[in-house]
């Protein structure tokens, strides 16, 4: 199979996908963009108020701005994990539009590329948008919004990844939310969105620089704010971009053929 | 000229969860011809679904060989799959499309412009009655209009193949003379059409050709007509309808469907 074919299939799931979202524009932004603003009000805002500044390894800086950061990767993880595990879920189990296209000239492995890299595209537009609003306020610089797409993309990704697995391996919708209550959620908690993970026992540290979002928020962090480079960052978002996404797709073909 | 589907000793089997197999369909072959329509005649359970699963190219084969116009549909799925509208058993419409969007964003699977995806989506919405449901959900429709959009949606491509899965299940008698006329005009347009069906009545009445499936095998296949004749001879049948009421006619597909599998095409609802 050539890789154009194979590309051009990917491409049609994708416009598939913007298709619904760009007539849906107004509903899509609201739930994208209502979240995160409401941790930034909540936490960047109100909490970063009372606490000012704090020292980490890139020298002093406001809480505000820390935040900021870490609700950029907040914003991956959350908009790839649902999009793809919720959304995936009804687009696999209700609506079986992955099983309508791919009797179609598109396979189901263009179909569930397109799936995937729409999740991830629909992250990183919602992450470089909250990395404007950054700007904007002047936490960032401007070039943050650009600059932080080569690590947002492959992270909502790997997210997007996560979550297709979870819906594969999910018999109702309702399961979904063990690994979103016991993964997703301690994750948002304690890899580095709210709060230096230094500031977590040593043995907990270990754990939350084994999950996929401190690495994540290490690299936004350098990039948004100019702490310093953590280079085994890289090597942990690869390891888990490349295993997860093997792996939802791997479950989600075990899933729908016999 | 070669048949537009040929299926040649196909097998499929898989594994249940206690680690032993079922043999959903077992060395079946058959060729639809250009114009030709078959019907898989059989009850539920009797492999019809997975049959056609594997002639989509979904499900992959256990052996046997799948030929869309030549091509085989496991080898090179995306070219082989270019002269295919399928309609499954289930609800497969994209519920975040209206009617009309829905039909064209269908037809660009198949590489067709979107101009011509329209022009041909109305043409279809006309031809099966649900013209003025073009800008409305899908959730607000009937099951029936499910259905009729459903099989609609198959033929954007104006494929050479046509493989319909049950497509009158749930259709008022209305609906599905409606929908057999569609599929006389399609033949006559030249599609090979392989329709599944426990209707018995629809097998008579649309097939050239019917293959009567139990268990994954064909216990027979021919005109609906020859199967009676060369099963049931031109006897005919009585039926005791009450005490003392007994109705004869003649044999039909069901009759010969018992006498070869022991087995009817609709189990006896339960009283």
């Amino acid at each position: 199979m050539k890789l154009g074919d194979s590309l051009w299939g990917v491409r049609c799931v994708w416009l598939r996908y913007f298709d619904v979202f760009r007539k849906g524009i107004f509903y899509y932004l609201i739930t994208t963009f209502a979240e995160p603003f409401l941790y930034l009000l909540a936490f960047g805002f109100g909490v970063g108020s009372l606490i000012g500044s704090l020292q980490t390894n890139g020298g002093a800086v406001s809480y505000r701005s820390f935040v900021f950061s870490g609700i950029l990767g907040q914003t991956v993880l959350f908009q790839g994990f649902y999009e793809a595990s919720y959304g995936g879920f009804v687009r696999m189990y209700y609506q079986r539009i992955f099983q309508a296209v791919a009797v179609t000239p598109i396979t189901l492995s263009e179909v569930l590329w397109g799936e995937l890299v729409w999740d991830a595209s629909k992250a990183t537009l919602a992450t470089a948008i909250i990395a404007l609003i950054g700007v904007a306020t002047g936490d960032f610089p401007t070039y943050a919004p650009l600059a932080v797409i080569p690590v947002v993309f492959p992270a909502s990704l790997l997210f997007a990844g996560l979550g297709l697995a979870v819906a594969a391996r999910s018999r109702t919708i309702e399961e979904i939310s063990y690994p979103q209550y016991l993964l997703v959620f301690p994750m948002f908690l304690f890899c580095g969105v709210f709060f230096p993970v230094e500031q977590l026992p040593a043995p907990l540290q270990w754990v939350a620089w084994a999950l996929p979002l401190t690495a994540v928020n290490s690299l936004m962090r350098t990039l948004t704010l100019g702490f310093a480079f953590q280079a085994w960052s890289i090597p942990i978002v690869a390891a888990w971009l490349g295993l997860l996404v093997a792996y939802s797709r791997r479950a989600m073909f075990r899933r729908l053929v016999k | 000229m070669d048949a537009p589907l040929r299926v040649v000793h196909l097998t499929k089997r898989y594994w249940l969860q206690d680690r032993r197999f079922l043999e959903a369909v077992s060395d079946v072959s058959f060729d639809v011809g250009p114009g030709e329509c078959l019907g898989l005649l059989g009850p539920n359970g009797a492999g019809k679904s997975t049959a056609i699963a594997c002639i989509s190219g979904f499900y992959p084969v256990t052996s046997g060989e799948i030929l869309i116009e030549g091509i085989d549909v496991h080898a090179d799925p995306k070219h082989a799959r270019q002269g295919l509208g399928l309609c499954a058993q289930e609800d497969t419409l994209d519920s975040d499309f209206r009617v009309l969007d829905q039909l064209v964003r269908h037809a660009t699977y198949f590489r067709i412009p979107v101009a011509e995806g329209a022009r041909r989506a109305r043409r279809l919405l006309e031809r099966f009655g649900i013209a003025d449901r073009a800008n409305d959900l899908v959730e607000s429709l009937s099951g029936g209009t499910k259905r009729r959009l459903q099989v609609a949606r198959a033929l954007i491509s104006e494929p050479r193949v046509l493989v319909l899965d049950e497509p009158t299940t749930g259709l008022d008698p209305g609906m599905r003379r409606a929908l057999w006329d569609i599929l006389t005009a399609e033949r006559e347009r030249g599609a090979a059409i392989l329709l599944s069906t426990h209707y018995m009545e629809e097998a008579e009445r649309v097939c050239d050709r019917v293959a009567l499936l139990d268990k994954g095998v064909v216990r027979d296949i021919g005109p609906p007509g020859r199967l009676v004749e060369r099963h049931m001879g031109q006897a005919e049948i009585s039926e005791e309808l009450r005490p003392d009421v007994v109705w004869r006619r003649p044999p039909n597909l069901e009759d010969v469907y018992l006498k070869l599998t022991g087995a009817r095409l609709h189990e006896p609802e339960a009283a």
